[in-house]
């Protein structure tokens, strides 16, 4: 008797109970992901692109990045500046002051008003404290405390050294964040002033989202605050729940999809993208990364990649189109194959621009002789494991390539530690890496990954003239003169050759028929206060 | 009596065991330091990723000081309980793999499970008629077993009861991610589940828990059937089954009392030796059904060269093999009185 009332019982609350659960899951976002997060302050060395997709969730920066349509598909503008947490700002005629009135309505998750002294609180973090913050922020100028001033409650300002271009926009990258300065304060220690120990398990944000539940490597739970009304005409989030969850097998994650059962993924293989955007079921957008690159690279200072000849013999010896199909399946955009009619490039305003590159053997092999090697000489070409996807494929076409102009090529697979520490020291003759500029203006390209001994100068190029250019065009603040900077920069790359720029991989954002508003950010993760469910 | 001779037996094994493991802490912290790969370098991923913050980073792993001081130095917080931070997760090292431990253990016990209980008769089988079509039978199921590579078999049993015919949940960890958790109390969620009376909730877990466990069976039954079947035909061909036979007791009598009892002391071996192994190399299982567990969190801090997660790990391994042996050692007892291993 008792068992037929249970379970009559539970049979009645269940179906009570459906309606409810499914309205719930079309409320909630299931994303998955390869990748994990590892700190919820994206200020913490060694944090991942994931725990900045979600530190931009948890909280709010002074201002953040509009968006435009590149060839038919939203992008994040670099150009485009929006207030956040700022209502709006006001920036000085002579370029040097920059004032930013904060929301009157604005709270933390714990209900305490933001207020001019958290972001004072916040932006002396960034520049003082030992983080991944200042060294980003010293690119737009920003570099001491004592540069935010509290003028009242609800306003702050910002003064520059010099005019630049890229201090705004370096507050919309995701180490800027504003904190609850009170919150944080109690939980600073003596050795730990700016409370990064705890910061890294906690959050003290006012953003879109709550984080619920956080398991490192596992899932992460978000639930909306109610209380944000930041999004594009005072909205709020759509997704009242979000679940991202790390899947490390790359085709469990496309039969995830493609089942259902997870509503959006971006880091598929280029051939399960292409499969499911021909099956046609699912909305598959697919955005060139226009801030990122993959170069074939040498190292210029160890022989024989010290001489412009083998370098340029090199460039002229790579199948292109093989490479870009067997690597990429064609998604992305190539970066070879253009005409320039006197040898000069056609544009200063962007980097990178298509290069005049073409497979051609009997040049390759005339530049190769013209160095000095006519019988070729023996090389390893390296890649790391993590980028095997796309490296195998591309370093067995270059290979059988370069063996033809008596190039002979050892290929070499690296643990992704093992790869880093041997660039970074300078070590790798040839090989394969990829760059990414969160501010991709031609400057910041050439100053970040051409001048001086940092790890990203994959080349290792050292040229006084490159880096003059690149430095005097920093602070350039007439367009046409910035773009004739810009003209000798993109030409000199081309003369020089320091390392060959193949393609712009696509981000393959697979997602339900019904996700709206998908937008390609600059950190290349998913900002999902973008996205809505039709 | 006999009771208090095992438990000699086994604390003195234990206490041997202990420079072993201490010897394996040493080695895995010097080896990690040898190979190749900085992790400081790794992590260091601002825009400037300069020899500053490649220093910062260094200070706060301790890789700024001498190796010697660094060992030192780790020993007295592993004497602590402090097995370090992990940079890939950001999370204490003891804490992810308290966490995680339970996952891998399931799935290892549950897999062995299946393949004890679908080996062993199989090995009897064949062993009772050897050279017949059932035998032939039995070798070619071992052979593709073992011929068969996990993520192979792994992703080949989600595209058909996942994807094509949808009988089995999505292959994302241990339970479906709209259920919420049982209250943690052994971290085992078939276990946790049945002492919170949620049923639904623990045929969910179960659910999740049959394909993975099923994947890794496939893979160890070869050597646990042959190793049956080997063991099961010398005991049929020995003096005492040709008595028993004579004495005319019943068939079942004389294969399960007399010839498998005598049979069973290798199969516990290899079974031993097979748990600890699946254990540590189920990493692909793991990958592949998105398995929240250690193995696959030792492989992703390998290849970042995180230090500390890696040597916990080894750390861990090591003491369940010598609890594995023990373990088994304790069983040879029961299974056959006459043996002593001291």
């Amino acid at each position: 008797m008792t068992f037929h009332r249970t379970a009559l019982l539970s049979l009645f609350l269940a179906s009570a109970a459906l309606p409810a659960l499914a309205q719930t899951r079309a409320e909630t976002l299931r994303h998955v992901t390869g990748a994990s997060i590892n700190t919820l302050d994206p200020n913490m060395p060694g944090s991942t692109r994931e725990a900045f997709g979600l530190s931009l969730l948890s909280y709010d920066r002074l201002v953040s990045f509009g968006r435009k349509q590149l060839d038919g598909k939203w992008v994040f503008d670099l150009d485009t500046i929006r207030g956040e947490l700022a209502e709006r700002f006001d920036v000085s005629p002579d370029g040097l002051k920059i004032t930013f009135h904060l929301r009157k309505d604005a709270k933390f998750h714990d209900g305490s008003p933001v207020t001019a002294e958290d972001v004072k609180w916040s932006m002396d973090r960034a520049v003082t404290a030992r983080s991944l913050a200042a060294g980003q922020l010293l690119t737009g100028s920003i570099t001491k405390a004592d540069q935010f001033r509290i003028i009242d409650t609800h306003t702050v300002e910002l003064t520059l050294p010099q005019p630049d271009k890229l201090a705004l926009p370096n507050l919309a990258t995701v180490y800027p964040v504003i904190f609850n300065a009170k919150l944080a304060k109690s939980k600073a220690t003596a050795e730990d002033p700016w409370a990064q120990e705890w910061l890294k398990a906690n959050t003290a944000g006012s953003g879109a989202y709550i984080i619920e539940s956080f398991k490192a490597g596992e899932t992460t739970i978000l639930r909306r605050n109610e209380d944000w009304k930041r999004g594009p005409g005072n909205s709020q989030a759509h997704f009242k729940r979000i679940i991202t969850q790390t899947i490390p097998e790359a085709s469990t994650r496309a039969n995830l999809v493609e089942r259902g059962d997870a509503d959006i993924v971006i880091d598929l293989q280029a051939v399960d993208a292409a499969d499911l955007e021909k099956k046609g079921k699912l909305k598959v957008i697919s955005t060139p990364q226009y801030n990122a690159i993959t170069f074939v690279s040498f190292n210029n200072q160890i022989p024989p990649f010290d001489k412009v000849g083998v370098r340029r013999a090199i460039a002229a010896a790579l199948p292109y189109e093989d490479m870009f199909k067997a690597a990429l399946f064609e998604r992305g955009k190539r970066l070879y194959g253009a005409t320039w009619a006197d040898g000069k490039a056609p544009t200063g305003d962007t980097f990178p621009i298509v290069q005049p590159l073409k497979t051609n053997l009997a040049e390759a092999k005339r530049l190769l002789t013209e160095a000095g090697l006519p019988d070729g000489f023996s090389t390893t070409f390296s890649f790391n494991v993590g980028q095997a996807g796309t490296a195998e494929p591309m370093a067995a076409l270059l290979k059988e390539s370069l063996e033809k102009i008596g190039i002979k090529v050892e290929i070499q697979k690296l643990p992704d530690a093992q790869m880093s520490t041997l660039i970074n020291e300078k070590k790798v003759p040839f090989f394969t890496e990829g760059i990414v500029a969160w501010l991709p203006s031609m400057d910041y390209f050439y100053r970040n990954f051409y001048i001086g001994p940092i790890r990203w100068n994959y080349s290792s190029l050292n040229d006084p003239k490159l880096t003059e250019l690149a430095q005097a065009a920093r602070f350039e603040g007439d367009k046409a003169k910035y773009a004739a900077y810009g003209l000798q920069l993109n030409t000199m790359h081309y003369d020089l050759m320091p390392q060959i720029p193949l393609w712009q991989p696509s981000q393959d954002a697979v997602m339900a028929p019904g996700i709206e508003g998908y937008t390609y950010q600059f950190h290349r993760q998913i900002d999902f206060r973008d996205l809505s469910r039709k | 009596m006999k009771l208090g001779a095992t438990a000699t037996r086994a604390g003195r094994r234990f206490i041997s065991s202990l420079p072993a493991l201490f010897g394996v802490v040493v080695f895995t912290f010097l080896l990690m330091r040898v190979l190749p790969g900085d992790p400081a370098v790794f992590f260091a991923s601002g825009p400037q990723a300069g020899p500053e913050e490649i220093a910062m980073i260094r200070k706060q792993m301790g890789l700024d000081k001498p190796v010697p001081q660094q060992l030192l130095l780790y020993l007295g917080d592993l004497s602590q309980g402090n097995l370090g931070r992990s940079l890939t997760t950001g999370q204490p090292v003891l804490a992810d793999l308290r966490n995680r431990l339970p996952a891998s253990l399931e799935l290892t016990l549950t897999a062995l499970l299946i393949a004890l209980l679908t080996a062993v008769p199989l090995g009897i089988i064949a062993a009772l008629r050897p050279g017949s079509a059932v035998d032939h039978l039995v070798r070619f199921i071992c052979a593709l077993g073992v011929c068969v590579p996990t993520f192979v078999s792994g992703l080949l049993l989600i595209y058909v009861f996942y994807y094509l015919l949808g009988l089995a949940p999505d292959p994302t960890g241990r339970i479906d991610i709209f259920l919420s958790q049982p209250p943690r109390v052994t971290g085992f969620l078939l276990i946790d589940f049945a002492l919170a009376g949620d049923w639904e909730g623990w045929s969910a877990a179960a659910r999740q828990l049959v394909l993975p466990a099923l994947t890794m069976a496939l893979f160890v039954v070869a050597p646990l059937a042959r190793m049956t079947r080997a063991s099961m035909l010398a005991s049929l061909g020995s003096d005492f089954i040709r008595t028993a036979k004579s004495l005319g007791l019943s068939g079942r009598k004389i294969i399960v009392t007399y010839a498998l009892r005598n049979a069973i002391l290798p199969v516990l071996t290899i079974a031993g030796i097979v748990f600890s192994t699946m254990l540590g190399a189920n990493v692909l299982v793991e990958k592949v059904f998105s398995w929240p567990g250690v193995a696959s969190y030792a492989l992703d801090a390998l290849l970042s060269s995180d230090y500390a997660p890696v040597q916990g790990f080894v750390l861990l391994m090591a003491a369940i093999f010598v609890f594995v042996n023990l373990t088994v050692d304790v069983l040879y007892g029961i299974a056959d009185p006459r043996v002593s291993v001291e």
